[in-house]
């Protein structure tokens, strides 16, 4: 089996590199470590304001948010989710019909 | 313009349209060749446009989701997908998020938690890019030397992490690989921590890690981490938007155009070697690096423009090579075509 080999001068350069990005990192952690105060978190509003908006898409979607930011939750992954998959095999026939060979590919490095 | 503005009722303001879809299609097309989310793009970009930071995170995570499955879809159709590897990798990474973030949550407390982080991000993007630049000069050097190839570094790493004998012992059969289950598992809790403490996606450090570390090959390593980004990007998706910080109808538009560009991008590692994605994605790194440091310096405008220049050139170089190669594959055809007819 080989073994993996730091030879010449970018060898060198690599050896050199990781010993000196961590020891940078060890310090900048110490140096924050002495003084860094501590900042309060902002409060944010988590209500969206329906008042003008028009009914339709935004404005259902705006209500499921104000009525239960769980059930919101839960459109967002079942909306991403199937449009990931209409589109996914929406775009596969469409490049499939530019006749690009779509097959398995061989696992060249 | 106005024609083009659609209101965002979660972040309450309004958004161009043409603006999502651009940004959805870049980082559609990086993700789908490199295997990443692409939130070092995303997030930056719809913060420099105006979204407060945590709908840019929330938004990107939950579009981040959707363009992974199209990602994956089609790189499962090209066999890149170990989804065993995958299944095994998530115990792991599941558990690295949630240590990472509980480590997060200290050093918040502390009041370091965003410049320690920053430092630290650096200095992981450094190395990692560092290391896989230096990986492909050195089997660039070596197949000009010798005419036996194939043989990399990192394979010699994960050969001798393979060669550890605790069981259970699995094949994986995509990958090509035997090893104990337990180094999928620590690889992916150690991806989990480190990003879970870097606020990422995990795809920067994740596929490097299952080629030099597990020993994949490239291209089942992008499709692999597609799987991963999938499930880790439902999931945050759903936290975040539990705590009301998903934009919806933004993410939408920009799945929209990230569609399209994973199509591309995924399309395009067809056309490409395996050690060509590495030095591009070498170069990315050191430029998603670069951005880190400038915004370390305080100069936020042009760290988020250069991310989102870069983010604009390489999925341009990416389209290039998809296009070259759409063109050498007809040639091709036309030649085997002419020759039959002969």
């Amino acid at each position: 089996m080989k073994r993996m080999t730091v030879r010449g001068p970018l060898g060198i350069w690599f050896a050199c590199l990781a010993p000196t990005l961590a020891g940078l990192a060890v310090l900048a952690v110490a140096l924050e470590a002495r003084g860094a105060p501590a900042k309060p978190a902002k409060q944010l509003v988590n209500i969206a304001d329906t008042r003008t908006l028009p009914p339709g898409l935004a404005r259902w979607i705006a209500d499921v948010y104000n009525t239960s930011h769980w059930e919101f939750g839960l459109l967002v992954v079942v909306v991403m989710a199937a449009m990931g998959l209409i589109l996914g095999a929406g775009f596969d026939r469409l490049v499939a019909k530019l006749g690009i060979d779509l097959g398995r590919l061989e696992h060249h490095e | 313009m106005d024609y083009f503005t659609v209101y965002l009722p979660i972040a309450g303001m309004p958004f161009n349209v043409l603006l999502l879809l651009l940004i959805g299609f870049t980082v559609g097309v990086c993700g789908g060749f490199f295997g990443i989310g692409g939130a070092w793009i995303v997030t930056p970009a719809l913060n420099i446009f105006g979204f407060p930071m945590p709908y840019a995170i929330g938004t990107d995570l939950a579009h981040m989701g959707g363009k992974s499955i199209v990602s994956t879809m089609r790189h499962g159709k090209f066999g890149n997908v170990d989804l065993k590897l995958g299944f095994s990798m998530i115990i792991g990474t599941t558990v690295g998020i949630e240590l990472g973030a509980q480590l997060v949550m200290v050093l918040e407390r502390a009041g370091l938690a965003e410049s320690v982080i920053r430092k630290a991000y650096i200095v992981f993007l450094a190395l990692i890019g560092s290391y896989v630049l230096y990986d492909y000069i050195s089997h660039t050097r070596r197949k000009t030397k010798t005419a036996e190839t194939g043989a990399s570094g990192g394979e010699s790493v994960a050969a001798r992490l393979q060669r550890i004998k605790v069981p259970p012992m699995v094949h994986f059969k995509t990958s090509g690989i035997t090893c104990s289950l337990w180094l999928p598992i620590l690889v992916g809790l150690t991806t989990g921590i480190v990003a879970a403490v870097l606020g990422v996606g995990g795809g920067f450090i994740r596929m490097p890690a299952l080629i030099y570390l597990i020993g994949c090959p490239t291209l089942v390593a992008v499709g692999t981490d597609l799987f991963e980004v999938m499930i880790t990007g439902a999931y945050g998706s759903f936290t975040y938007a539990v705590k009301g910080r998903v934009e919806l109808i933004a993410a939408m538009w920009m799945l929209l155009g990230a569609a399209v560009g994973a199509q591309m991008g995924t399309v395009a590692v067809k056309y490409v070697r395996g050690y060509a994605i590495r030095l591009l994605f070498a170069s990315t790194i050191f430029i998603a690096c670069a951005s880190v440091v400038l915004k370390q310096l305080k100069l936020q405008l042009a760290s988020s423009i250069t991310i989102l220049a870069a983010g604009i050139v390489i999925s341009t170089v990416i389209i290039w090579w998809l296009v070259k190669g759409i063109l050498a594959e007809r040639a091709a055809q036309r030649r085997r075509a002419t020759g039959t007819a002969v």
